[in-house]
């Protein structure tokens, strides 16, 4: 089931949010993909739910969102199975409060997904980090919890390495051996020191020679003999130790093991000064600094999807280039799959491999990003590609009429009031999702055959 | 360094209330009540010499200042101590501190989860009824608390004793234990753990626990109350959205992530919280003819006992202004943000 090709799969996914003013209908009917390895942009006007729909992969979704229908296959786990159960089972009775208890039953049960498959970046670096919390610690938490054979390995790996060790692994550095460097590592039992190697190695801040000093500095940091067992206790199993006060040394000397981890990846994220920066408190950092601390607690533990939900509004234009600019290398890196929010289409235009463009809790059009931008199929992609300012002079345009009230949307295909070409078939029948050609998919009578059978 | 002011215009204004009944009110007490005619007139003539009743009221206020800095609070007489009021502080500062700080754990062990918890489930049916617990403590006069809590626990269900702090039974031909006061630390239980005598030890104990309970109950209103309310303001952030976001379980996620921001009022609050429970003090010890500072102040009052009074207003205002300032080194303790340098 793991080899599917896509990581998340939504089908029809409706979803209600029940405020005292009414039911908002915020997504009406979404089917999207997510590829394993690409990235996928989401473009679209405030409030046509693509924050929503990123939530609803995360399964983060506020106790007044009811799941009326759909699915979202999250590999091969069913996100809203509970909560969809639960709203069936209401039947229109719907209790915010009843729906909590579902959600946190979905918070346990995802636990072993979030952060670990999939994990998010959310908008606002300023108020993502808890303030009271060094930032390190926030990054080596997730490590804590989900990955603690890797901090017990490369602390038991320092601890076990000699001297001798790091200068036969720093040799088949200089010789770009990585194959035989990692045999070595394996036949001398000292998984987990090429993480730390390897941090280093690919700093592009450091010089040669302070890489090679500290790479040299790895070894014969030894382990508290009592320690021992519970370390490599945690390394075996994944888990810390059960007995009292050990499970609480244990931790502690892990927690420092992933300040380490935290301050080599937030290294590698060309962060200056990285030991200095895991030890100081969110508000100490500047808004570039704080979303490349989210950005490092979001990629740490490799996850396969990371949904970036308007990860570059809130900073300035430098800024933001520098933080795309990471993106794009780590994007190199690993294989991840990254869902990129945005309301800025030529930002999704640089960094994405598919848009995919939202209209009042639809997607209406969906494919690769050359054949979205340049042939637009849907009328609203038309006029939103329209409306983008550029550097040629050209007439801006904008899209007349509003978003419709969510409350009780309009009939039919939910553009119609606004559409320049809309048949008399649209203002009764939703328009099914056909493919125009290469993955290309557009929800619009017109190419539906909507106009002939009238 | 506000402290100090504070500390001054609380006392002249205690001094000026004390002093607006005039002279004659003040040394009444002193009077020997078998002496008449000019004898009499003689010995009030001397008593308000004495006491420098005749100067203009700052002059006085400044007599009682210098003899302050010199360590002395004046004289107290009252039904139960008479005698120097530093020896009367002494005497019952400790039993008031102990029941205090018993107080106040259980009120922060009791407070806490219980506000956290009502937060969490915030709107279903365990919230509701903490609400209308908090509510109802909030909304009850302490001494009605108290008579509620006699009621239910020492008349009804007979599982504690009524008042008191000890069933004098037991207290009979102890040479450490003369008149109601203990020696010599002047807390019963520490003293009777001392001497070895356990009994008497749970004896005490089972006094105490319900004069600590009606104050922490008291005071605990406030506490869940406005834990509930910054904390559904802080479960709402976006950080702690992010930590449910790194797959962490709920419990870290509310006690580690959410709380102890939401913590943040509750401190700043909780310097209310002492001023109320100092008041507090007063109501219960007297309720519960518990020997403390309240119990004392409320005797000294009904007797116009300036030494007692003054003495009593002092170190209360000394509680509290040391309370402020304990709370502004928790805050930079607790709080990265407003740590200097």
């Amino acid at each position: 089931m793991s080899k599917e090709e896509s990581i998340v799969k939504i089908r029809d996914l409706r979803l209600s949010y029940y405020t005292r003013r009414g039911v908002y209908h915020a997504l009406n009917g979404v089917d999207l993909d997510i590829m394993r390895g690409e990235v996928l942009g989401v473009a679209g006007e405030s409030g046509c739910g693509k924050s929503t729909l990123g939530l609803t992969i995360m399964g983060l979704l506020p106790r007044n969102a009811a799941i009326e229908n759909g699915e979202v296959m999250v590999d091969g786990f069913d996100v809203v199975r509970p909560l969809r159960e639960y709203f069936r089972r209401s039947k229109g009775k719907f209790k915010p409060t009843k729906n909590d208890d579902v959600l946190k039953k979905l918070h346990k049960a995802m636990m072993n997904i979030r952060g670990v498959k999939v994990s998010m970046v959310f908008q606002e670096p300023m108020t993502t980090l808890n303030p009271v919390m060094p930032v390190g610690y926030q990054i080596a938490e997730v490590l804590l919890q989900h990955n603690v054979s890797l901090l017990a390995k490369r602390r038991l790996a320092r601890a076990k390495a000699t001297r001798e060790d790091m200068k036969a692994i720093l040799g088949y550095l200089r010789g770009n051996d990585m194959a035989s460097m990692m045999d070595y590592i394996k036949s001398r039992r000292l998984e987990g020191i090429e993480d730390q190697v390897m941090a280093y190695w690919r700093r592009r801040d450091l010089h040669d020679l302070v890489k090679e000093i500290r790479i040299l500095s790895l070894c014969c940091d030894a382990v508290n003999p009592m320690l021992r067992p519970g370390l490599s206790y945690a390394a075996r199993t994944n888990r810390l130790p059960s007995a009292p006060v050990l499970r609480q040394l244990v931790r502690h000397e892990l927690v420092k093991e992933g300040y380490r981890k935290a301050a080599e990846y937030l290294g590698l994220l060309g962060m200056p000064e990285p030991e200095k920066v895991v030890k100081m408190y969110p508000h100490e950092l500047s808004g570039g600094m704080r979303q490349r601390v989210v950005i490092a607690t979001a990629m740490i533990n490799n996850p396969e999807l990371v949904i970036l939900d308007e990860p570059t509004s809130a900073l300035d234009v430098t800024i933001q280039a520098q933080i795309l600019d990471l993106l794009k290398d780590l994007k190199q890196e690993t294989k991840a799959a990254y869902m990129f929010i945005s309301h800025d289409l030529s930002l999704l235009y640089q960094v994405s491999d598919r848009i995919a463009i939202m209209y009042a809790g639809k997607v209406v059009e969906v494919g690769p990003k050359d054949s979205v931008f340049k042939e637009p199929k849907h009328p609203y992609t038309q006029m939103l590609l329209e409306a983008v300012p550029t550097l040629e002079p050209h007439e801006l345009k904008g899209i007349r009429g509003e978003v419709p009230d969510l409350r009780n949307p309009p009939k039919g295909c939910m553009f119609h009031p606004r559409c320049p070409f809309a048949m008399p078939i649209c203002r009764e029948k939703e328009p099914p999702t056909v493919d125009v050609g290469s993955g290309h998919k557009v929800a619009c009578w017109l190419y539906a055959g909507g106009g002939e059978k009238k | 360094m506000y402290y100090i002011p504070t500390l001054i215009g609380l006392t002249v204004m205690v001094f000026a209330i004390l002093h607006a009944g005039g002279p004659y009110k003040l040394i009444a007490p002193y009077i020997n009540p078998r002496l008449s005619g000019p004898a009499r007139q003689e010995q009030i003539q001397m008593l308000i010499q004495k006491f420098h009743l005749n100067q203009p009221i700052y002059v006085q206020y400044f007599y009682w200042l210098w003899a302050l800095l010199h360590g002395n609070l004046g004289y107290t007489t009252t039904p139960i101590f008479s005698g120097p009021a530093t020896e009367a502080l002494a005497i019952f500062f400790p039993n008031t501190a102990v029941l205090a700080i018993f107080a106040g754990v259980l009120m922060w062990i009791i407070g806490i989860p219980l506000g956290t918890w009502s937060a969490v489930r915030k709107d279903k049916p365990d919230d509701v009824a903490i609400r209308v617990f908090s509510y109802t403590l909030y909304g009850m006069p302490i001494y009605l608390l108290a008579v509620v809590l006699i009621i239910i626990f020492a008349v009804y269900l007979k599982l504690l004793p009524i008042s008191g702090v000890v069933n004098p039974e037991l207290t009979v031909g102890l040479s450490w234990y003369v008149n109601g006061i203990s020696y010599p630390t002047h807390v019963l239980i520490i003293d009777a753990i001392i001497h070895g005598d356990w009994k008497l030890a749970l004896n005490a104990f089972e006094h105490l626990i319900l004069p600590a309970f009606t104050l922490a109950l008291a005071a605990m209103a406030g506490v869940i109350n406005i834990l509930r309310a910054s904390m559904i303001e802080v479960l709402d952030q976006d950080y702690v959205r992010f930590a449910r976001s790194k797959g962490l379980p709920e419990g870290v996620v509310t006690k580690k992530h959410a709380r102890p921001t939401a913590m943040f009022p509750v401190y700043t609050n909780f310097a209310y919280t002492v001023a109320g429970m100092l008041s507090g003090v007063v109501v219960v010890e007297s309720v519960f003819d518990y020997p403390g500072i309240g119990y004392w102040l409320t005797q000294s009052m009904l007797g116009n006992d300036m030494g007692g009074i003054m003495a009593g207003t002092l170190i209360f205002g000394l509680i509290f202004v040391t309370t402020s300032l304990a709370l502004d080194i928790l805050f930079a303790i607790k709080d990265p943000r407003i740590r200097l340098g």
